[in-house]
């Protein structure tokens, strides 16, 4: 326990000079609504993102996902009561559980986190060959014409497109990016993207 | 203002404001619905157009002609293309189509249309941002028809609830209409009990806490008027023989011997029964009181025949009559009637050389006053004793005193001042003592001669009576008070007698009412008309016509020579006068408690009770101390 609050206390100073992913009135909602486990999950989490402040973009992408692959599949309707919800990091995380998107959502966020440039970042819609179903991946453009490397929670690697015959891109989506296009004429970007926002501004756990 | 025009007038603010409110937030919902609407149609068709775009692989020119498609098909202001660094690649926009909407509704209501954006891909690559904005134009027309259709329904619904509401306000209102009513009567002191109880609690409440109090002073007036109806009984009548007594004589005298009288001259009786004592001896008592009521109802029945006579029992043998408008020589052969007829009552044991009835015959005249009437009848009846003849009637002569003026002559001084409307108004004041202020200003019928001689009403009234011409002035002088009002008098309250003649002529009401129409509302100053106790409470049917004509035209009324001779006070409660006037003597001469319950009818229906004739201090001082300080007369002079 002695432990455990120095731990907390050690990671309160650290993250006094930049701003933690996930604030410690977060952690402890997650303790009390879920358990311990879940706790150590957003610490370990938060460990993790601190490791890999300055490493390299490969080494970030990699090592978010496999960090977040590590969660178990779920759908939304075993997982929510609803079908196709958009959940937040931190419901994703302390549930430790999630569909396609929950994935993407949860390694866009973090990897924003860690500085990469959202515009660099896509959730895109797919058609998996392999599982013959609608899916959806994180894809990273290094440029907008370059090969973008595919996050995907079915492939533990982070590969390029043309790596991943499996899946046929249909449709991509970034939310940042779209908000500020249509920023001067309307906030809103989607139902689902504004949702999302709002609920992880809240820290909806 | 009423307060079921201030509810009236909020219930109306409310409904506005309600309205107002409803109206603003349905519109607001609807705009914002169009809104959402124009958003929701352009992200419709930025995602589905650029999942089309998609499949042209970045292609330039297939992507335009596939925007053009989308474009023309559709109503959009504006659908735009950009590469992934902000660069325009491709643009379609138009301009807003005229629609048949006010322009102040446009200026009114900015609706701003959402642009709503998409990614375009080419396989795995992003290569722009599709931006869709719809058309304001049919969203306008759409919301001006929704306000249109809106506002009418809204007035329709105003207009019922208004309707509704203001029937419930009335409804629900009706009983404050009863209550103020009640309220009005009770200040007005008229006593009315409000039989049903309104349903509202509060209402119910107020209604009956004011019948319990118009109860409350409607008992105490009863009370007072029982207690004063049977004191006048005792008061003024003879219990052994039903005769007015000798006090009653006194108190009723000056209305014969005023300078108004309505008969100015007439013939008194006085009488007396000798030998009474023998008669005892012989009859005895219960005989003798027998005896006495034939002789009290063989003098009423001989003086049946004059209007007003009075028959009075001045005390245990003797009595008085007073036959208005008898000449001399009646008047002594009824005496003479009169004593044959006794004759025949006296029973035949009776010694007629020493029980006898001797009468003593006067002629008075109005001039006179009450105690030289009562002196001249005592010298007659003691004459009769002294003189007695056959008949046992003397008859003593007034000495008259020569007019100074010949009937001739006043005809033509008062036909003068009718002709030429010569007609003049002398004043004089009512106060109250107690405070000094003055009371009413009481005006009084003057008329000027040809060679402008003054005359005033005592001097011309006896006269103008006497030749008939006295209604006349009257009509006069109601003419000028109308038609010319003093305009010194304004804002003042000013009384005028009326006399029991002018009230009977069957010709001046039309007249009067003619007037009252015309000119009664321009009146500078409050009029109370005063009227003779005696005229109204025999309440007869002309009077009830002046009663309405004087409460139609907001002129009260004021009774003068009460005596308090009335079977029943009830008609002071229904006239409502402003004041009762009753000459000094009369207020003196009453007992504490004939006082007291007289006070007590007049406290309780709001009337003043103002003392007349009132000359000097000592006489105030006598009345203040029976609590009486409204007085009239020459004391008034020295108040001031």
């Amino acid at each position: 326990m002695f432990f455990k609050h120095l731990l907390v206390l050690l990671l309160a100073l650290t993250f006094a000079e930049a701003e933690a992913y996930v604030s410690q009135s977060i952690i402890k909602n997650v303790e009390k609504k879920y358990n311990k486990f879940a706790e150590n999950r957003f610490i370990d989490m938060q460990q993790r993102l601190d490791a890999l402040k300055n490493k390299s973009t490969i080494i970030k992408l990699n090592t978010i996902n496999t960090f977040f692959n590590q969660v178990r599949y779920k759908s939304d309707m075993q997982n929510y009561k609803m079908s196709d919800y958009w959940a937040t990091p931190w419901e994703f995380l302390a549930r430790d559980a999630g569909d396609c998107e929950d994935y993407v959502i949860a390694k866009f966020f973090a990897l924003k986190y860690l500085g990469i440039d959202p515009k660099k970042m896509y959730f895109t819609y797919v058609k998996s060959t392999q599982f013959k179903e609608a899916h959806m991946v994180l894809t990273y453009f290094e440029t907008p014409t370059s090969e973008p490397l595919i996050l995907d929670n079915n492939n533990r690697f982070v590969l390029p497109a043309s790596k991943r015959p499996d899946l046929i891109p249909i449709y991509n989506f970034n939310g940042d990016i779209l908000s500020k296009a249509a920023k001067k004429a309307h906030q809103k970007t989607t139902k689902k993207w504004d949702d999302l926002i709002q609920n992880t501004k809240k820290g909806k756990i | 203002m009423t307060l079921y025009k201030q509810l009236s007038f909020l219930v109306t603010l409310l409904l506005i404001s309600i309205f107002i409110i409803v109206l603003g937030v349905n519109f607001k919902n609807s705009t914002d619905s169009v809104q959402e609407q124009l958003y929701a149609d352009a992200k419709n068709t930025a995602t589905s157009l650029s999942l089309s775009l998609a499949s042209a692989n970045g292609n330039i020119s297939m992507m335009s002609t596939m925007i053009n498609a989308n474009f023309d098909n559709g109503s959009y202001q504006n659908i735009t293309l950009m590469d992934m660094n902000g660069e325009l690649l491709y643009e379609r926009h138009s301009e807003e189509k005229t629609i048949d909407v006010p322009n102040w509704f446009i200026e009114m209501i900015p609706i701003k249309a959402p642009v709503a954006s998409a990614n375009v891909s080419a396989g795995w690559n992003p290569i722009g941002i599709l931006n869709v904005q719809s058309s304001t134009s049919d969203a306008y027309q759409h919301l001006y028809e929704i306000l249109c259709s809106l506002a009418v329904s809204f007035s329709i619904t105003f207009v019922i609830s208004v309707v509704i509401l203001y029937i419930l306000l009335i409804v629900l209102l009706r009983p404050l209409k009863e209550i103020r009513h009640q309220a009005d009567a009770i200040s007005n002191n008229r006593f009315i009990i409000q039989e049903y109880l309104p349903y509202t609690k509060d209402f119910s409440e107020v209604v009956k806490a004011m019948n319990i109090m118009v109860k409350k002073v409607e008992d105490i007036f009863n009370k007072a008027n029982d207690a004063l109806r049977r004191q006048s009984e005792l008061m003024y009548k003879d219990e052994a023989t039903g005769l007015y007594n000798r006090k009653y004589l006194l108190n009723k005298l000056p209305e014969y011997l005023k300078i108004d009288a309505q008969i100015p001259s007439g013939v008194c009786i006085m009488l007396s029964v000798n030998g009474v004592q023998e008669a005892n001896k012989i009859l005895g008592r219960q005989k003798v009181d027998k005896l006495y009521e034939d002789i009290a109802r063989m003098l009423k029945q001989h003086s049946n025949d004059f209007e007003n006579s009075l028959v009075v029992r001045m005390n245990g043998t003797e009595f008085f009559i007073l036959l208005p408008r008898c000449s001399e020589v009646n008047g002594i052969s009824i005496a003479e009637y009169m004593s044959h007829a006794s004759d025949i009552l006296l029973s035949k044991d009776l010694d007629r050389t020493k029980t006898f009835l001797t009468f003593g015959v006067y002629e008075y005249n109005h001039k006179q006053t009450v105690s030289q009437l009562l002196s001249a009848s005592d010298y007659a009846l003691s004459q009769a004793k002294l003189f007695t003849d056959k008949t046992h009637v003397y008859f003593h002569k007034t000495e008259s005193d020569a007019e100074i003026m010949g009937k001739e002559e006043w005809r033509e001084v008062i036909d003068f001042a009718i002709q030429h409307n010569t007609i003049h108004f002398d004043t004089y004041k009512a106060v109250n003592a107690g405070t000094k202020e003055v009371i009413h200003n009481v005006l009084t019928i003057a008329i000027i001669s040809q060679d402008g001689q003054k005359y005033s009403y005592g001097k011309f009234i006896a006269p103008a009576i006497t030749l008939g011409l006295d209604i006349e002035i009257y009509k006069k002088a109601l003419v000028k008070i109308f038609k010319e009002p003093n305009a010194e008098l304004k804002g003042s309250v000013c009384s005028l007698r009326l006399s029991s003649q002018y009230l009977e002529d069957t010709l001046t009401f039309s007249e009067l009412k003619h007037l009252l129409d015309k000119y009664a509302k321009d009146l500078p100053f409050k009029l109370i008309i005063e009227l003779p106790d005696k005229a109204l409470s025999a309440d007869s049917e002309n009077l009830q016509l002046y009663k309405e004509l004087f409460e139609l035209h907001n002129i009260q009324l004021g009774v003068f020579e009460f005596i308090g001779e009335s079977e029943d006070y009830r008609y002071l409660k229904e006239l409502r006068p402003a004041y009762i006037k009753a000459e000094i003597e009369y207020l003196l001469s009453q007992t504490t408690q004939d006082l007291s319950s007289l006070q007590v009818v007049a406290d309780s229906i709001g009337i003043d009770l103002i003392a007349t004739g009132v000359m000097d201090k000592e006489s105030l001082e006598k009345l203040q101390a029976i609590r009486i300080d409204k007085v009239q007369g020459r004391v008034t002079e020295m108040l001031s």
